[in-house]
């Protein structure tokens, strides 16, 4: 990344939307991510291959996570979670690909992610619990909280925005400065930790999603 | 902080599709067949325990089956044990009966058999003294045994009832006198005038000779005969041998 991270280069125009590089990364990994899912699952037998075992194995992981930070059926949270999680992770580590810059480490593509996980709160919040009981929650402990709670609910998800947003926009920079500046080999170190960092980020940003939606819904111990 | 509203709603619009289609393609077949296998699994361990239950069921049928059969096989055995003992007993009772029967029947069998040979030893001997007899008596001269015969003749002829006396000889009726050596004359005369003496009238004498007489007269009427022969007393003795061996058979039968 040589110019500013906060700039958007436009890939192409499509009548009077441009659609920039960001988007078009995102395309390919919707398109590898939704794509390898088809071709992994489209067989699947009650005796699992070894690319079903990870599949079942790394869906399994997703399940329990859910069932264990938020305490409910991971049945309904699961699509979003899930996807929340992939889809981060696939998009930190496209870094490695070269010529490729991260979606995440551009705002927007954060911010949706941030806007999404705020509408889920919402809307699973008021699902479980109905429209009057969720937005008596902004009045616990007591109506003084209320607008400490409103400013919370708002700024929680700023804070996702830029958590995101800062840690893999900086690994990139870090990566392509020190690119710039010395051999070609001497990044990998770098591009490593940056793979690392990108997981974590995933995590954290999967697992901060859930504290947040599972503290809007009615709390129920999970079946499983 | 400059943000592009368009990516912004193409990246949340992009984000949204891709939740569609990994649920779409990927975590609800992944559910469904993790659901599919534990159900199976279930049901796995379910068909399991219903056929150990069954297996369970069956083994304690057979334990059943195998006493019953065990108690047939011992009521069976026992009834063949009784069944056994008393044709045992049956067989040996009647092999009992049998020997005792067979027996009897040798030992009567033995007894004829020495009652026969006894009376074939009786003959044997009644012959034989009867053979010695003769041969002894035939050693003596006819003529010198005749002569006690006659006087002996004379008593029998005394001795007899009127009736049998007078039927042995009647007036003009031949009176056959038969000795076992031919008479002298001496010895016819002497006989002609005891006979005389006895009847009362002289009969019409014929003498002849039969060797088989051994010793003594025989007198042949028309109507009986009176036999003072030692071929007589030898008939009769052998007779009486045999009469005395006939009476005794019944007795040992």
């Amino acid at each position: 990344m040589t110019g500013s991270p906060l700039s958007l280069a436009v890939a192409f125009q499509a009548g009077p939307i441009a659609v920039t590089e960001p988007v078009l990364v995102t395309w390919g990994i919707m398109l590898l991510l939704a794509g390898g899912s088809w071709l992994l699952t489209r067989r699947l037998t009650l005796h699992p291959s070894r690319a079903q075992s990870v599949l079942e194995l790394v869906v399994q992981a997703i399940e329990a996570q859910i069932a264990d930070v938020m305490r409910a059926e991971p049945a309904s949270y699961l699509p979003l979670i899930g996807t929340l999680f992939l889809f981060i992770l696939t998009a930190n580590w496209s870094s490695l690909i070269p010529g490729i810059e991260p979606p995440t480490a551009h705002l927007e593509t954060d911010a949706a992610l941030a806007l999404i996980v705020f509408v889920a709160v919402f809307w699973f919040g008021i699902g479980s619990r109905g429209l009057r009981g969720y937005l008596a929650t902004f009045a616990e402990p007591s109506f003084l909280m209320i607008p400490l709670n409103v400013v919370e609910t708002i700024t929680r998800t700023f804070s996702l925005v830029v958590r995101l947003f800062g840690n893999v926009m900086s690994g990139v920079f870090v990566v392509g400065i020190v690119l710039s500046l010395v051999g070609l080999l001497v990044p990998v170190p770098l591009m490593a930790l940056d793979l690392l960092t990108g997981a974590v980020q995933a995590y954290i940003f999967s697992v901060l999603a859930m504290v947040f939606i599972g503290g809007a819904v009615a709390p129920k111990e999970p079946n499983a | 902080m400059h943000l592009d509203w368009s990516t912004l709603a193409l990246q949340t619009i992009n984000v949204l599709v891709l939740v569609w289609l990994l649920r779409r393609f990927l975590f609800r077949p992944i559910v469904d067949i993790v659901a599919a296998r534990r159900a199976a699994v279930e049901k796995t361990l379910a068909d399991a325990a219903a056929a150990m239950a069954g297996l369970d069921a069956r083994a304690a049928d057979l334990a059943g089956r195998e006493q019953a059969a065990q108690a047939d096989a011992t009521r069976i055995r026992a009834a063949a044990h009784e069944a056994a003992k008393a044709d045992r007993d049956t067989l040996l009772q009647q092999a009992a009966t049998d020997a005792a029967q067979a027996r009897a029947e040798a030992e009567a069998a033995t007894a004829r058999a020495r009652i026969a040979m006894q009376r074939d030893l009786e003959r044997q001997a009644g012959e034989l003294a009867v053979a010695v007899a003769m041969r002894l008596l035939q050693r003596i001269p006819a003529e010198a045994a005749t002569g006690a015969f006659v006087a002996a003749l004379e008593d029998m002829l005394t001795g007899l009832p009127d009736e049998q006396r007078a039927g042995l000889a009647e007036p003009g009726a031949e009176l056959e006198v038969a000795s076992a050596a031919a008479l002298t004359p001496q010895a016819r005369a002497h006989i002609a005038g005891r006979l005389q003496a006895v009847f009362g009238y002289a009969p019409a004498l014929r003498f002849t000779v039969d060797p088989a007489l051994i010793a003594g007269i025989e007198l042949r009427g028309p109507h009986c005969t009176v036999r003072n022969t030692w071929r007589a007393d030898l008939d009769r003795i052998a007779a009486d041998l045999h009469l005395d061996s006939t009476h005794v058979e019944p007795a040992l039968a």
